[in-house]
């Protein structure tokens, strides 16, 4: 079957290969190796953009394929990174907690470790009690479920709810928009115990390997990304292609149809949202440790939108074209907005990139729904068409 | 008018007649208690220019209290301003100016306790004072700081009093001072039972001092009107701080209490017989600690048997300031009632902050409305229309600086720039996506973002201020607790005033039924001869025009800022959706019940704003469950698939 | 011959208007059946109602040996129940090939996991073939089904129903713009489906109802005129009366 699978989806085979290239380079040329050729925060962002295709790919599946413009899979990713970050956090101001309790004249008490761990975590909020959401931040095994299991499980409610009373199209968009505004200021609230809008930080370090260099460890948290992503892409090129792959793609264009063909329609919406929210939670666990910090202006619904755009620009209904598009839109945004590209001298008016990316993105987005379907993944299909003309 | 002539008669009669009189003999007779005043002694010099009645004394009196009477060293006293090493000199009597040199001089420098007698003594002149300033300011210096002295003189001044005002003011103010200060329980008990229709913040003070208690813990209840026995096992910790307060108990050790001692009795690797190692087992610390205490090197540890023996030896208790039973039971229900009164006004006051918080969400709204249920687009941008409508009104008034100008020139005018950047968003963008709602709502979603940014480079990143006029400055005031500013208010209006406009156009103007047409069936609209294009342009143009005064509106009361759009559109969103696409009703009962719900849950957890929009996202997402189209629904056919 | 469908007393409104009036009909398996009637008959609206997209306000929907009633259950219910419906309009899905649209249709468990490991579907490639032979697409069976012409992809979707293998095929309309060519093949396929199972027919055109040699049904105005065989109903003087307009 997998000979199949892979006859059937070449571009299955292409993408692993360039991944592997792509990892392969990064890794010759990376500081941990001695080759000064991409710096220790470039292969950061690099790996950062591995984790923002996977979620783009989760999301191209979700819209793409099964019609289901989602606002609301940037906040599932944001959940994942949260879900880490409550060990990486937990666990790292434990070690230092019990460093320093260490020469005491009296060995401390669980008690006096725990309220020693929560001051130092909670106390910018001004507290040093343990809110329940943190019941599980002790165990990495528990923490890494939850990372699975909460953007999965809030997914599948939601989407319960939403899918069950058959809001559809645009309705369904506004209604995740407004699932990710609620979870939004509910992170922003200190009461919900997160920290509120300082968020979680310091993930970049991970306790247990200190020892590591951060440049190092910046290469295995790339590779952890890399491998993410491949799998994910055959994950899902394998559940798009199969017939389950062509039930979704049915529902996407006339899900009256299908339902009249018994199948049940709210199950297979409700599948993929759940699984691709679960995707989008485990690519939001490998971003943040790499960004070392997240706070809830990173699950607002303008972040899922971005990545609408990302997936639109790239070309939906193609999972190459979502990778694409994650790819190139996020390193642009970064390389404008950083500060890096040149201002343009127009005589009268300078023009000043970190002013003006957003508004160029804006209309971008524009030009390329009205005249670009496809997006970018729209230029693969006519250069396949030339070569059939051609030979 | 006869009534009022006879007083004027009187008053003058009663002026000619004792301005003949001289004041200075009267202070030579009690120079030393003048001179140098105890609060007992002053009173009786009080007493005697009290009794005098000459005019002068008023004004002696308050530049007594100023510090501006100095003493020749002969003992003559005058009103004196220090000029340097000059004085200038006014005469009490005759109020004749002269200069002299300040070193024969000694000023007069009563202390605070003498100045508060004098105070008191001054207040029933100036409350029959002719003039009526005086008189109100006296007024208002009693009610901040009401005295049992104070009520007979203020009693006595209503029956003279010439303003209406004023006069009912002094029979409040006596009221709530008799409340307090009578002299027969049976008189206060009926000024505080007179209070219980009263909701103002002052009469509920009255009450509440009347009312104020001291708690206390004893081993036995004191005699005296005790207000409440509490349990302290209700909350053991904060009950047994109490006793420890009271030093009748010894305090509770803390986990870093025990520490210390423990640290502190170190011997070698033991801490009374127990290995140091083991001491990050609490339980073995503790019983370390009992070992050392035993010993006598340590106090005795608090256990929870310990400090409940202790919390039931004692009784906790509020006791009434007020001894008088019956008095504070009148009060209890006096205010009691007052409080459900209040609260009513509360109810009031709620729904009429709801009703303003709907009718903003309806202004912000009602446009996105129109076009959403006429063409079936869903516009991203429509954010930030309104933001442009509030920029458009901070434009204005850069050139117009006349606030009530600017605004009448600025609605209009935002209008036209949002009609016009709607019917050009209609043409370049959204003509181009019609049957594709999903990429209509991602275009107008980059427009949306190219909007802010702009708006940001132009503007910065600072909030800019939209001023209201002066006449929307204030609050209508309707008694303490219900109040409700007049930017508000106007907003309701202007609210208001769209309903009916949006109305009559889709009813009763050729326009709205065409609209209508196309609503219900655009291609039997466009076979009968109108012009689809035509009427979607107006109507994107007309849903964007109402964004822009909307915008105004908004800007008012809030900041302008590049962002404002974002703020709006999901609330605004949740409106359409639950009110029920294509329906100016269903958007007023969306608009409606999104305002009223967010206030509610306001008032359920007052202290957590953010909570309040979460929850009401959380409702609106559970609503769409059981009425998936909104609550006023087009039903049957009509309402499609 | 037993029934297998059976309609009584029906009735739906639509803000007034009474689309539906106290219908009643009964289908056997198996059967052809062909129903008609003019605009606004409520032909439409009967099919809606047994498929489940449309709730009537009153009456029983029985269905079965078991007698089951399928006002309770939703579309995807009672389409796995084994009622088939082509709409009047051609829904194939044409972003995809002939194949990807028969073998979605091909009875096999409809649970998301049973479809996504390929549950029970051994025999999918055979079965692929009978059907594309049966209605003649075997040739465009790796053809976009968008690119098929308009008789086509009425045969597809009348393949598609084929595949379902349901008890009770409910059709649309299925000769609504063919060539007189292809309406025979589509006579063919029917008639060859009746054989097995019931089949309704909803159409307009009375030649192509005389050549599926059934039993008619009349509706009009939400409730049966006349039931019997053609040439007995369009002797019928209330059925001449409402065709002719009289």
């Amino acid at each position: 079957m997998q000979n199949t699978f892979i006859g059937k989806n070449p571009s299955v085979l292409w993408f692993l290969l360039g991944l592997s290239v792509f990892t392969v380079v990064v890794t010759l040329c990376s500081e941990a190796l001695g080759a000064d050729i991409i710096s220790t925060s470039f292969l950061k962002t690099l790996g950062k953009t591995l984790c923002l295709c996977l979620v783009a790919i989760a999301m191209d599946v979700v819209w793409g394929y099964c019609g289901i413009l989602s606002l609301g899979h940037f906040a599932f990713f944001g959940i994942g990174g949260y879900a880490i970050g409550m060990w990486l956090m937990y666990a790292r101001t434990e070690d230092i907690v019990v460093a320093s309790l260490q020469n005491a004249t009296l060995p401390p008490t669980p008690d006096e470790v725990t309220t020693a761990i929560g001051s130092q975590i909670f106390g910018v909020v001004g507290s040093s009690d343990f809110p329940m959401i943190w019941a599980l931040s002790h165990s990495l095994t528990l923490q890494l479920l939850a990372v699975v299991l909460v953007p999965g499980l809030l997914a599948l409610v939601f989407g319960w709810l939403a899918f069950r009373s058959r809001v559809t199209g645009v309705y369904l968009s506004i209604l995740t928009q407004a699932m990710t505004l609620a979870l939004s200021l509910y992170f922003f609230q200190n009461d919900t115990g997160l920290r509120g809008n300082n968020g979680l930080s310091g993930l970049q370090n991970v306790p247990g390997l200190e020892a590591v260099s951060q440049a190092t460890l910046s290469l295995w948290f790339f590779w952890g990304s890399a491998f993410a992503l491949g799998a994910g892409y055959v994950l899902f090129a394998w559940i798009v292609s199969g017939k389950l792959g062509s039930v979704i793609r049915a529902i996407r264009d006339n899900e009256a149809r299908v339902r009249f063909l018994g199948y049940h329609v709210e199950s297979y919406k409700l599948f993929v949202f759940t699984v691709t929210a679960m995707v989008a939670g485990i690519a939001g666990a490998l971003y943040y440790p790499q960004a070392g910090i997240i706070n809830p202006a990173e699950i607002a619904p303008i972040a899922s939108i971005y990545l609408a755009v990302w997936v639109a620009i790239g070309g939906r209904g193609r999972l190459y074209g979502a990778v694409i598009g994650a790819a190139v839109v996020s390193l642009m945004s970064s390389w404008f907005t950083g500060g890096a590209a040149p201002d343009i001298n127009l005589g009268f008016y300078v023009v000043q990139w970190t002013d003006w990316w957003l508004v160029l993105l804006g209309l971008t987005f524009v030009v390329v729904t009205l005249f670009f379907p496809k997006g970018i993944g729209g230029v693969f299909d006519l250069i396949a068409k030339r070569k059939g003309d051609t030979a | 008018m006869r009534h009022a002539f006879l007083a004027l008669m009187i008053l003058m009669g009663s002026v000619l007649a004792v301005s003949a009189q001289t004041l200075q003999p009267i202070l030579q007779t009690h120079t030393d208690e003048i001179a140098s005043p105890s609060r007992n002694s002053v009173s009786v010099a009080l007493d005697d220019l009290v009794a005098s009645g000459v005019p002068q004394v008023t004004d002696f009196l308050e530049q007594w209290v100023e510090r501006n009477i100095w003493q020749r060293d002969d003992g003559v006293f005058y009103i004196a301003v220090e000029d340097g090493d000059e004085l200038t000199l006014t005469d009490i009597d005759t109020g004749a100016q002269s200069m002299a040199p300040a070193a024969g001089f000694t000023q007069l420098r009563p202390n605070g306790g003498v100045r508060r007698v004098i105070g008191t003594a001054l207040v029933q002149f100036q409350l029959l004072d002719p003039d009526l300033t005086r008189r109100e300011t006296a007024v208002a210096s009693i009610a901040r700081r009401p005295e049992a002295g104070q009520l007979a003189p203020l009693l006595a001044s209503i029956d003279g009093e010439t303003d209406a005002a004023l006069k009912a003011r002094k029979v409040q103010l006596a009221n709530f001072m008799s409340a307090r200060f009578a002299d027969s329980p049976a008189d206060r008990i009926a000024a505080i039972t007179s209070l219980s229709a009263d909701t103002s913040v002052e009469a509920r003070a009255v009450l509440n001092q009347i009312l104020s208690t001291s708690s206390g813990v004893a081993e036995r209840a004191p005699d005296g009107n005790i207000a409440m026995i509490h349990d302290p096992m209700l909350d053991p910790e904060a009950s047994y701080g109490l006793l420890v307060e009271a030093d009748l108990a010894p305090p509770r050790q803390t986990p870093s209490d025990i520490r210390t001692t423990l640290e502190a009795n170190i011997d070698a690797d033991t801490i009374a017989g127990f290995a140091v190692a083991e001491m990050n087992d609490p339980a073995k610390r503790e019983a370390a600690y009992a070992a050392l205490s035993d010993a006598g090197l340590a106090p005795l540890l608090i256990t929870a048997p310990v400090r409940d023996a202790a919390l039931s030896a004692h009784v906790f208790y509020d006791l009434y300031d007020e001894d008088d039973v019956e008095i504070t039971a009148a009060a209890s229900i006096a205010l009691r009632s007052v409080e459900t009164r209040v609260s009513t006004a509360q109810a009031v006051d709620l729904t009429l902050d709801a009703l303003s918080l709907a009718s903003i969400f309806f202004l912000a709204a009602i446009g996105l409305a129109i076009t959403f249920g006429v063409m079936g687009v869903i516009n991203m941008a429509h954010g930030e229309f309104i933001m442009m409508g509030a920029y458009t009104g901070f434009v204005v008034q850069q050139f117009i600086p006349n606030y009530t100008v600017s605004i009448i020139v600025a609605l209009p005018l935002a209008f036209a720039v949002t009609f016009a950047a709607g019917v050009a968003m209609e043409r370049l963008v959204i003509r181009h996506l019609y049957h594709r709602p999903l990429e209509t709502l991602l275009a107008t979603f980059g427009i949306s973002i190219a909007l802010q940014q702009l708006a940001k480079n132009i503007f910065g990143t600072q909030a800019r201020p939209l001023t209201s006029p002066d006449w929307l400055a204030g609050a209508w005031v309707l008694n303490d607790v219900i109040q409700i500013s007049y930017i508000r208010i106007a907003i309701f209006v202007l609210a208001l005033i769209f309903l009916g406009l949006i109305l009559y156009i889709l009813k009763r103007t050729r326009l709205g039924l065409e609209v209508r047409a196309v609503t219900q069936n655009p291609g039997m609209a466009s076979s009968m001869g109108i012009n689809p294009d035509r009427i979607n342009m107006m109507t994107f143009g007309l849903g964007s025009g109402i964004a822009g005064i909307a915008g105004v509106a908004i800007g008012l009361y809030a900041k302008v800022t590049s962002e404002m759009g974002s703020d709006y559109i999901v609330q605004s969103f949740m409106t359409v959706v639950v009110g029920g696409v294509g329906n100016v009703w269903g958007t007023l009962a969306g608009a409606a019940m999104i305002g009223f719900g967010q206030k509610g849950i306001e008032w359920l957890n007052p202290s957590n704003t953010l909570a309040a929009q979460t929850y009401m996202i959380l409702f609106v997402i559970l609503f769409i469950q059981f009425r998936p189209k909104g609550i006023v629904a087009l039903k049957g056919r009509a309402a499609g698939d | 011959m037993s029934t297998l469908l059976e309609v009584s007393g029906v009735s739906v409104n639509f803000d007034g208007f009474k689309a539906i009036n106290n219908l009643s009909i009964q289908i056997a398996e198996p059967e052809m059946r062909a129903v008609i009637g003019p605009n606004g008959a409520g032909k439409t609206t009967f099919m809606d109602i047994v498929t489940g997209k449309t709730k009537p306000d009153e009456g029983r929907v029985i269905w079965g040996e078991k007698s089951v009633s399928l006002l309770g259950m939703n579309e995807s219910q009672i389409a796995q129940a084994g009622i088939g419906r082509k709409f009047q309009k051609p829904t194939v899905f044409e972003a995809q090939t002939v194949r990807e649209n028969i073998v979605m249709a091909l009875k096999n468990p409809r649970r998301p996991f049973d479809v996504l490991f390929k549950r029970g579907g051994n025999d999918a490639e055979d079965r692929v073939r009978a059907i594309s032979d049966d209605i003649g697409l075997t040739g465009a069976l790796d053809q976009t089904s968008g690119a098929l012409s308009h008789g086509q992809k009425q045969w597809l979707e009348i393949g598609m129903l084929l595949a379902q293998d349901p008890r009770l095929l409910l059709v649309d309309e299925p000769a609504a713009g063919m060539s007189p060519a292809e309406r025979e093949q589509t006579t063919d396929i029917l008639v060859r489906a009746a054989k097995t199972r019931a089949v309704v027919v909803v159409e307009h055109d009375m030649e192509f109802v005389r050549r599926l040699n059934c039993k008619v049904t009349v509706l009009h105005q939400g409730s049966v005129l006349a039931e019997g065989s053609l040439d007995h109903v369009t002797k019928n003087k209330d059925v001449v009366d409402v065709y002719l307009g009289r």
